[in-house]
C-alpha cells in the first residue's frame, strides 16, 4: 500500500466514524422505549437490541478517543442516554431476574460494564447465574457461545469452556470452502472474530490457520459484497479485517463505504432507497451506522498495524 | 477478428460444437483426420467453424497437449487457415491477440511452442500490477493458455500470483459464474502442479461447478482439461 493510500485510507475512516456516531448521538430520541415498557420486552430486537449496538459503538469511539478526540462528548453522551433508557441498569436486571436463562442482559450490559456503568445488583444476580452449569448449557449456535463468553469476560466474570474449542465449534473454526459462504453465515463468521478479539483489543487471540483463511478470502468477501451494495456486511467484514494481527482493507473499500454515506451520516444497510420517514430510516439503517462507527474507530486504533506503507 | 457483424447465434453455436469434438477427444484418441479438421470440414457454414477455432484458442490442441504428443498436421493447417481467415487487428483485445499468437507459436513449433512473444511479455509486466480481481478477470480470458507445453510469460505470472488466482476462483464462485471459476481453476490446477502453494482445494470446487454449471459444452471442456491439470493426475502422467 503506497503512503498516499494509507494516509486516505485512515481520513475516510475518521470522517465515516465520526460523521456516523454524530448520526447516532443525534437521533438517540428515536431509540427511546415506550414509557410502559417493563423487562419483559415484546419486542427485544425494538429498542433494546440498538441501544446495546449503541453502546458498543459509543464505547468504541471512546477507546479511540486518542485519534478521535472530537467525538468524545457525543460517545460519552450516547453511553449515559443508553444507560438511562435501562433505566440505569434496573431493567437489565428485572429482566434477568425474570429469564435466568436469557443471555441478552449479560451481553447488552457488558459494553456498559466496559464503559464503567455498572449495576451491583445485576453483577451480584450474573455471578450467581454464570455459576451454574444451566447458564452454559443453554443450546445456542456457537458463535453466539462465544458472544456470551465475550460478554462474560468484558464483565469480569469467570467463562466456562476454553476459547480454543468454542472458536474450533464455529464455521469460521472449521475454516470450509470459502465460496460456499452466504449472507447469514457471512454474519456469523464476523461475530466469531469480534467476540475472540474482543472486538479488536486482541488481534492475536485467533488460531494462525484462522488467521491466515481470513487473510487469504476477506478481500474476496468484501469485493463481492460490496458489487452488491452489502453495506452492513461490509462494514462488519472492514471490523473482522481490523481485529486481525496485520490490517490489510484498501482505501478502496472505505471510499465506497465514504461514498454511500448521507450527509448527515447515516450509513445505508444496503442499496435500496432510504426510507424518508425518520423514524423509519432509524429502524432500518441504526445498525449499520453503528457498525460504520466501530469500523472507523478500529481501523484507526489498529492503523500503527496495518499493513506497512511502501 | 471482425466480429460485429457476424451471425453471433452460428458462430456461438459452433464453438459449443468445436468444444464438444475436443472434450470427446480427450477421452478418445484423436481421431486420424484431426479433431479442429474434422470439425472445419465436417461444418454447414465454414466461416463460423473457421471463427470458432480461433476463439478456443490453443484449446484446440488440448487433447494433443494434455496427451504430450505433437498436434497432427491436418489440424495445424485447419488453425493456420482459421487465422488466415479471421487475422488479429490492431484494435483487437489483448486476450485475443495473445490467444492468437499462442495458435500461431504451436503450429510454428509443435514440437516445442513457445508463446512468450513480444506482446505477450508486454501483457505479462501490465498484468503483474493489475489489482487482484482485474488481474483475475484477464486470466479467465486467456484460460485456453493453461496448457502444458502452452508456456508463457502469463503462465510464469499466474504461478507467481497464484493467490490471486485462488480469490479469482472463489469470486467467481460466490457470483455463481461457473465458466469463470472453471476457467481460472484450470490457472490454479497448472500452477498447482509447479509448486504453487495450494490455497484453495480444487476438488470441490470442480464438483460443485459440475453438479451447479450450466451444460456448456465449452464449460465441460474446461472442467475436462482442469481435471487432467491437477497434480495428482500430473504425477501419474
Amino acid at each position: 500500500m503506497s503512503r498516499d493510500e494509507a494516509v486516505e485510507r485512515r481520513d475516510l475512516a475518521r470522517q465515516v466514524s465520526a460523521r456516523a456516531l454524530g448520526w447516532l448521538h443525534r437521533n438517540r430520541h428515536l431509540g427511546s422505549f415506550p414509557a410502559d415498557t417493563s423487562a419483559e420486552l415484546a419486542d427485544p430486537d425494538g429498542v433494546y437490541k440498538p441501544l446495546g449496538e449503541s453502546a458498543l459503538a459509543a464505547g468504541m469511539a471512546r477507546r479511540a478517543a486518542g485519534v478521535l478526540p472530537d467525538e468524545e462528548n457525543a460517545a460519552r453522551a450516547l453511553l449515559e442516554f443508553g444507560w438511562d433508557q435501562l433505566r440505569r441498569g434496573d431493567l437489565l436486571y428485572e429482566r434477568q431476574l425474570r429469564y435466568p436463562a436469557m443471555t441478552d442482559p449479560l451481553e447488552v450490559y457488558a459494553p456498559f460494564a466496559a464503559a464503567g456503568y455498572r449495576h451491583g445488583r445485576l453483577d451480584g444476580l450474573l455471578a450467581h447465574l454464570t455459576a451454574t452449569g444451566s447458564y452454559w448449557a443453554v443450546e445456542q449456535l456457537p458463535n453466539r457461545r462465544l458472544a456470551v463468553a465475550n460478554a462474560a469476560r468484558l464483565t469480569g466474570l469467570p467463562v466456562d469452556g476454553d476459547w480454543a474449542s468454542l472458536t474450533e465449534a464455529t464455521w469460521l473454526g472449521r475454516r470450509p470452502e470459502p465460496w460456499l459462504l452466504d449472507w447469514m453465515t457471512a454474519y456469523c463468521m464476523t461475530h466469531t472474530v469480534f467476540h475472540v478479539t474482543d472486538w479488536g483489543r486482541r488481534p492475536h487471540a485467533l488460531p494462525d490457520p484462522v488467521v491466515e483463511y481470513l487473510t487469504h478470502w476477506l478481500p474476496v468477501w468484501m469485493e463481492v459484497w460490496a458489487e452488491i451494495s452489502e453495506w452492513d456486511l461490509l462494514a462488519e467484514l472492514v471490523i473482522v479485517d481490523a481485529c486481525l494481527p496485520q490490517p490489510r482493507c484498501t482505501a478502496d473499500v472505505w471510499r465506497r463505504l465514504a461514498s454511500v454515506q448521507r450527509a448527515d451520516g447515516l450509513v445505508p444497510r444496503d442499496g435500496k432507497p432510504v426510507d424518508s420517514g425518520e423514524r423509519q430510516a432509524f429502524t432500518d439503517h441504526h445498525h449499520t451506522t453503528a457498525v460504520a462507527v466501530m469500523a472507523g474507530a478500529l481501523t484507526l486504533l489498529r492503523d500503527s498495524d496495518a499493513v506497512p506503507v511502501d | 477478428m471482425p466480429l460485429s457483424n457476424a451471425p453471433v447465434a452460428a458462430y456461438a453455436a459452433s464453438v459449443e460444437s468445436l468444444a464438444e469434438c475436443l472434450h470427446e477427444a480427450l477421452r478418445e484418441p484423436v481421431p486420424s483426420d484431426g479433431v479442429v479438421a474434422g470439425h472445419v470440414r465436417r461444418a454447414a457454414d465454414t466461416k463460423a467453424a473457421l471463427a470458432a477455432v480461433r476463439v478456443l484458442g490453443p484449446d484446440v490442441f488440448a487433447p494433443a497437449l494434455l496427451a504430450g504428443v505433437l498436434p497432427g498436421p491436418l489440424d495445424r493447417e485447419a488453425v493456420a487457415e482459421a487465422l488466415r481467415a479471421f487475422p488479429v487487428g490492431p484494435g483487437e483485445p489483448v486476450e485475443a491477440i495473445v490467444l492468437a499468437e499462442a495458435q500461431a507459436a504451436v503450429i510454428a513449433r509443435p514440437e516445442r511452442p513457445d508463446a512468450g512473444t513480444r506482446q505477450h511479455r508486454t501483457d505479462a509486466r501490465t498484468l503483474a500490477d493489475a489489482d487482484w480481481v482485474s488481474f483475475a478477470q484477464c486470466l479467465a480470458r486467456m484460460s485456453p493458455l493453461a496448457l502444458p507445453g502452452c508456456e508463457s510469460a502469463v503462465a510464469e505470472l499466474a504461478r507467481r500470483r497464484s493467490l490471486d488466482v485462488s480469490r479469482g476462483v472463489v469470486r467467481a464462485m460466490l457470483r455463481r459464474d461457473y465458466p469463470t471459476a472453471a476457467r481460472l481453476a484450470r490457472w490454479s490446477a497448472l500452477v498447482n502442479g509447479r509448486g504453487a502453494a495450494e490455497a484453495l482445494r480444487l476438488e470441490p470446487v470442480v464438483a460443485h461447478v459440475v453438479q451447479c454449471g450450466s451444460s456448456s459444452a465449452r464449460m465441460a471442456l474446461d472442467v475436462a482439461v482442469l481435471q487432467r491439470l491437477s497434480p495428482a493426475r500430473q504425477e501419474e502422467g
